[in-house]
């Protein structure tokens, strides 16, 4: 059963401040606005950016009428960084489907030895206990083949289309990261875009 | 982001994706509000962005980023009193700080209409308080208007002016972080035109509240506040929709929860969705009553609507079970959800949640603990090596009275230098205190902004009542924390006007201040250190207030400019020969771009995120932390 009806689809979308997530989820919803969908995004601003974990959601159908994406109710869940993406899995609904950059972003608490980053396989077999749906990949890297690591976030959306879990074409969402930044860096994000989209395809 | 261009856009009937702050932006250009005066505070910050760089292309327009609340709700309040529509914008907090204003503004009345938006922050996201504002509507009696969502933030502003006119009062304009920042589809509607000046009709004996005069307005409000609550019965802003035996009352963002959690729930149930909370329409609130015999009452923190109902239930004989907080089937704290509604509908009728929810806390409790990821200063931050040249000068002994900003984040390990805050302004004021009852010694922070909105009375204060203490100014430019507005020390106006900024420390000067230095954090590490044992030194031996002004603009602004521009200056590498792995750069700056390489134990610089401030180079005791040739 999910907490929201079925004609709509809950993305949660988690990182660290400053990757990116808060305008990854205005492109998704633009996106789906273009295709005529309701839609909502529920963003949080302010102290809740410098740095620490963020998490964005986009609400995409006819009954999404606030922001909120329960516990037990996401069909998707994209993740910036492995334990941001852990520290929300109980958003994920039976069956959801986890989007993961592999690249490690360490806090501050593990540099200065007063916490331990969880190992790889540590990460996957919790998140297992929630889905076995996971697709992994370095995110980054892509990005930086790209031409910019700033691009993470267009390579997340491009991941995002590429799971066909959400009603938005390829079309729409390249036109609209077309219109959504200045012509200099349309290039990058755009490749970006492309280079998720296949790299989630190739997974699913 | 924020997309000041398309929100002018005279386009009616177009659908564009907004946040409610950018819907209120529009809604303002919509309302041909002639001026409106802010100071900036999450959540409500994106409206004043938005406004300023929309102001200078709307004719007959003015937008200012006021020095407070207090000053904004004046110049606003003066403005509707004038006969034109003025707005005021602050955060929960901000309203404590215009509060004189507001009850005497009320009284007085307006002769345009004047809408103040006030951004109450529910599980405080971002404010040192979740007060509850509507208090604010009852004890001032001012009528308060409620949106729920974005679409509404929009529509219900503008009904907001015209009932704000017939009553001759401001209407507060209540929204919370979860309205402010949600963002949904808007249609346009027509752009309104504004006068240009008008002419100020004198009537002090209305508008000068002398105690002859307040003893004659007090009734008039009253009065007022009674028209009000027949239009509230009356609006298409209160509404009842569904049917069933279960009865719900709810406002604001609460209302979605309660649709989506019905929904989901399958169950059938009238609901009662107020727009007008004060006054409440209590003919329409007694109706229902009378129609239900359990009514489930919905709505985040305070039981305000709740009370309501329980005082009308009772004056008017009704036998009714009014269910909420008074029986803790809702919670005081914190924002709500669908899941949280879900299980009060679980506690009040025979249906079950969808999902097992007990079942999923328990396996996300038996989740390896994560590592904490809390916001903290940015890499490249000027306040890191302001605050490690405070700590290293002081020995971590001193009281670091702190203030509202990004800077309060030096709460966390390693810098630690935040020991108590009560409000905007209160570093210099509550060290004032401290002195006068401690032998230690005393070293406040404030942010620029900061400074000039609330910053200045105590030093006044400071200088006057000769108390030793250092106040260390954190001039990065801006208002960082809410998103970069300008301030009185910018040379930036709300209409993005060149001007000449006001200097923190000539104005310290000016104020009697007779310690006053300046210094460039990035400049020397060992020579800030020096700087503020001086500092201190010299507080001490003077009896007087000193002040040091720490001047490099914010990282997020020179790292946007350096974007801009192409020109970066050459990285910041450890150097792993000479690195022994002391770790101190990690332990003593805790900059987010450092991290330490698990397999060798030696420090590395993200160069993806390193904002190549210099500052980790001072700290590295073996000069293992070098800058590649430029």
């Amino acid at each position: 059963m999910s907490s929201n009806n079925s004609n709509t689809i809950n993305i949660a979308i988690t990182g660290v401040g400053g990757q990116g997530v808060l305008t990854l989820a205005e492109i998704l919803a633009k996106a789906a606005l273009h295709c005529s969908l309701n839609v909502r995004v529920g963003e949080i601003h302010g102290m809740a950016q410098r740095g620490g974990h963020v998490v964005c959601t986009v609400r995409i159908g006819e009954n999404a009428k606030g922001p909120i994406v329960d516990p037990g109710s996401a069909h998707l869940l994209v993740g910036f960084e492995p334990i941001e993406t852990l520290r929300e899995i109980q958003l994920i609904r039976q069956g959801g489907c986890v989007l993961m950059s592999s690249h490690v972003q360490y806090p501050v608490a593990v540099s200065m030895g007063q916490a331990d980053y969880l190992d790889h396989d540590e990460i996957i077999k919790s998140m297992n206990k929630y889905t076995d749906k996971i697709i992994e990949f370095d995110a980054l890297e892509l990005a930086a083949k790209a031409g910019s690591t700033r691009a993470l976030n267009m390579v997340m959306l491009g991941a995002i289309i590429g799971t066909g879990l959400t009603p938005i074409t390829e079309k729409v969402a390249i036109d609209v990261v077309r219109e959504a930044f200045p012509k200099k860096f349309e290039k990058i994000n755009t490749t970006a875009t492309k280079l998720g989209l296949e790299q989630a395809k190739s997974c699913s | 982001m924020a997309k000041p261009k398309e929100l002018l856009e005279d386009k009616p009937g177009k659908e564009i994706l907004l946040l409610a702050n950018e819907a209120i932006a529009r809604g303002v250009l919509e309302a041909g509000v002639r001026l409106v005066a802010l100071y900036p505070g999450t959540p409500s910050s994106e409206i004043g962005n938005n406004l300023t760089f929309m102001a200078p292309h709307i004719p007959n327009f003015y937008f200012e980023f006021s020095t407070n609340e207090k000053v904004a709700l004046e110049v606003a309040g003066a403005a509707a009193v004038a006969g034109v529509r003025s707005m005021m914008v602050c955060k929960g907090p901000g309203l404590n700080v215009a509060a004189d204003p507001f009850f005497s503004l009320a009284y007085v009345g307006v002769r345009g209409g004047m809408v103040i938006v006030v951004a109450d922050d529910p599980s405080m996201w971002s404010s040192q308080n979740e007060n509850d504002s509507r208090y604010y509507a009852l004890m001032g009696n001012m009528p308060m208007i409620e949106p729920a969502d974005p679409i509404e933030a929009k529509s219900m502003l503008l009904e907001a002016y015209k009932f704000s006119e017939k009553l001759e009062l401001p209407v507060l304009f209540r929204t919370t972080t979860r309205v402010n920042h949600t963002r949904a589809p808007v249609k346009f509607g027509k752009i309104s035109s504004r006068p240009d000046k008008v002419e100020f009709e004198k009537e002090p004996f209305r508008f000068v509240p002398i105690p002859s005069v307040a003893r004659k307005r007090h009734p008039w409000l009253l009065g007022q506040i009674q028209k009000a609550r027949e239009l509230s019965e009356k609006s298409p802003m209160n509404f009842v929709e569904g049917k069933g035996d279960l009865g719900i009352i709810t406002s604001g963002v609460s209302y979605n929860y309660v649709v989506e959690a019905l929904s989901i729930m399958e169950i059938k149930a009238e609901v009662l969705k107020l727009g007008i909370t004060h006054p409440v329409p209590e003919k329409m609130i007694t109706d229902f009553l009378r129609r239900h015999k359990q009514v489930l009452i919905v709505e985040e923190l305070e039981p305000f609507l709740e009370t309501h109902a329980r005082r009308l239930a009772q004056l008017n004989n009704i036998t009714v079970d009014i269910l909420g907080k008074e029986q803790n089937i809702f919670s005081r704290t914190y924002e709500y959800s669908p899941r949280i509604v879900m299980d009060a509908l679980k506690k009040v009728t025979t249906r079950n949640t969808p999902i097992n929810w007990d079942e999923i806390d328990k396996k996300t409790q038996e989740l390896p603990e994560l590592p904490p990821r809390p916001p903290l200063l940015c890499a490249g931050c000027p306040h890191r090596a302001t605050y490690f040249a405070i700590r290293t000068a002081t020995r971590g002994k001193a009281i670091y009275p702190s203030d509202i900003g990004c800077y309060t984040l030096s709460i966390a390990p390693p810098l630690e230098t935040a020991d108590i805050l009560f409000d905007m302004g209160s570093s210099i004021t509550t060290a004032c205190g401290l002195a006068e009852v401690t032998d230690q010694d005393i070293v406040a922070t404030i942010g620029d902004s900061t400074f000039f909105a609330s910053g200045l009375p105590g030093i006044a204060n400071a200088v006057y009542n000769q108390h030793r203490i250092c106040v260390v100014v954190l001039d990065n430019r801006t208002t960082a924390m809410t998103g970069h507005q300008p301030h009185p020390g910018t040379g930036v106006t709300g209409m993005q006007k060149e001007v000449p900024p006001l200097d923190i420390a000539e104005a310290c000067k000016g104020l009697g201040v007779k310690y006053v230095k300046t210094v460039e954090p990035f400049e020397s590490i060992a020579g800030l250190v020096a700087e503020v044992r001086e500092m201190v030194k010299w507080a001490k031996e003077n009896h007087s207030p000193a002040v040091l002004v720490s001047i490099e603009p914010c990282a997020l602004l020179t790292a946007a400019e350096r974007r801009r521009t192409g020109e970066f200056p050459p990285k910041y590498y450890v150097d792993l020969e000479i690195c022994n792995a002391c770790k101190r750069c990690l332990n003593r700056l805790s900059c987010p771009a450092m991290y330490m390489d698990p397999e060798t134990e030696q420090a590395v610089i993200d160069e993806t995120l390193c904002n190549l401030c210099g500052t980790c180079v001072s700290v590295c005791p073996q000069g293992a932390i070098k800058q590649e040739d430029a």
